[in-house]
């Protein structure tokens, strides 16, 4: 395993940033440092060798970038918090005549496709538009396919049984080449495009953000400002999801929301 | 923070798998207020595992117990608990960490991962443990925390109900000190409460 320290990464990422314009200021320092470690001994390369790969630009930077922002997703991963969804949001949202629903970082649309799947099982989809964002053009276009790993697949399934699914999830997608490939009808409300939340700024007004896993990317001052970025992007009433082990700690946006599950970390903008 | 800190903040992290669980639950007895230290407890669960153990211990002592959310300090006189699904780490700026990045050894939390990060904070380590378990995680954190010149100890292998990792630890580097049986608790306690004030 080869380690950095963490005054080599502030190094790395300015140098990122002088050639890329990507800039990982904002980003956890213990989480990068991790990654960054990972990404050396993954790839066999000490930190001289990292800068002469970066240096060439394009894709070589682009993917270690690619490699240290990929989130870890799942389909209804959590499988409470849908149920949740299911039951305290949704029949909520059920009196409105039209459903905008965002899933910030939503890496290559498990979740996305998840509350498209929740949607529809609440006669709601066809009211709905599900807007997936991700800073990574390459995740997105693996999204708009909807085309999953069939090897996933039954993770996935568990998931979506205890998260008290109507169907099966295979009623969701067929199997071509190896690979799960969900119903084209699910991507009919759905739009994925590029967004990142520490640089881009609010682009419509939504009845519900899921935001969940990206706030332990960011430190502090960062997740302060995607917090203001969600609650601006939030309809007064509108709900914002978290992740399980994510609260409004330290947002300062603590007495903006109300709490409808503090298990699952679920709020509500109330003012 | 209503209380003023008892001395500059300092780690002891413990690390263990199957069979540890025991062995913490009497190391929490031990702990009384105030503890002049930061006590981290990382051990292997699954992800759906919902028990809070700091709940679980909750009679066990008086110690404030937690399990640490994103960029929650870390404070002396508090023992901290690693959640399920994400891996604990610790920042040069005194604050927890979360992350979520790929499991070492099929393990989120890793002890590997918290190790590392505790190495690498700045901050000083009173004592790094590690504890029964099946896997070889934690062995290669534990011995960074040894080469950074902190004491660190390993459950004798031979009487701990699995002994892959502590033995793992010690196949990795030699140096470590070695909790036995028969005093194991006194030692703990000792490292626990060795310079308080």
């Amino acid at each position: 395993m080869i380690l950095l320290e963490y005054k080599e990464l502030e190094l790395l990422i300015t140098r990122v940033r002088e050639i890329s314009g990507f800039d990982f200021s904002g980003y956890a320092r213990p989480s990068l440092l991790r990654r960054a470690s990972r990404y050396l001994t993954k790839h066999t390369m000490n930190l001289s060798e990292l800068y002469i790969h970066i240096e060439q630009g394009g894709k070589a930077i682009y993917d270690f970038i690619q490699e240290l922002t990929v989130n870890y997703s799942e389909m209804f991963r959590d499988p409470d918090f849908f149920i949740s969804v299911r039951s305290e949001i949704l029949t909520y949202l059920e009196s409105y005549p039209a459903i905008r629903l965002w899933v910030a970082g939503c890496a290559s649309g498990e979740e996305a496709f998840s509350m498209a799947i929740l949607l529809k099982e609440a006669g709601l989809f066809d009211r709905s538009l599900i807007y997936g964002t991700d800073l990574s053009e390459r995740v997105l276009s693996s999204a708009r396919q909807g085309v999953f790993g069939l090897g996933h697949m039954r993770t996935f399934s568990e998931n979506y049984m205890l998260a008290e699914g109507r169907n099966s999830l295979s009623d969701y997608y067929n199997v071509a080449y190896n690979q799960a490939v969900m119903d084209p009808y699910l991507r009919k409300n759905m739009v994925f495009s590029l967004h990142d939340l520490t640089g881009d700024g609010v682009f419509n007004e939504f009845q519900m953000v899921s935001c969940r896993n990206v706030m332990i990317y960011f430190n502090l001052e960062q997740r302060q400002k995607v917090f203001k970025l969600l609650y601006d992007s939030l309809g007064m009433f509108g709900f914002l999801c978290l992740g399980k082990r994510e609260t409004l700690r330290y947002s300062g946006f603590e007495e903006n929301f109300r709490i409808i599950n503090a298990h699952l970390n679920i709020y509500q903008k109330i003012k | 923070m209503t209380e003023p800190p008892l001395n500059p903040l300092n780690l002891v992290l413990m690390g263990g798998s199957s069979g540890s669980f025991v062995i913490f639950e009497q190391i929490v007895k031990l702990a009384v207020r105030p503890l002049p230290c930061a006590v981290i407890f990382v051990i292997h669960r699954g992800k759906s595992s919902i028990a809070n153990l700091s709940y679980l211990f909750k009679s066990k002592t008086k110690v404030r117990m937690e399990e640490p959310q994103h960029l929650d300090p870390v404070q002396n006189d508090c023992i901290y608990f690693a959640v399920p699904d994400y891996h604990l780490l610790i920042g040069p700026d005194k604050r927890f960490y979360l992350d979520d990045t790929d499991k070492d050894f099929f393990s989120r939390p890793s002890i590997d991962a918290t190790f590392t990060s505790a190495a690498h904070s700045g901050i000083e380590v009173r004592a790094a443990m590690l504890f029964s378990g099946a896997s070889q995680d934690g062995a290669s954190g534990l011995k960074l925390i040894a080469e950074k010149g902190f004491d660190t100890y390993v459950q004798n292998p031979d009487f701990a109900e699995v002994p892959r990792m502590p033995a793992a630890a010690l196949s990795q580097y030699g140096g470590h000190h070695i909790l036995n049986e028969k005093n194991i608790f006194e030692e703990i306690s000792s490292v626990l409460y060795s310079y308080s004030t």
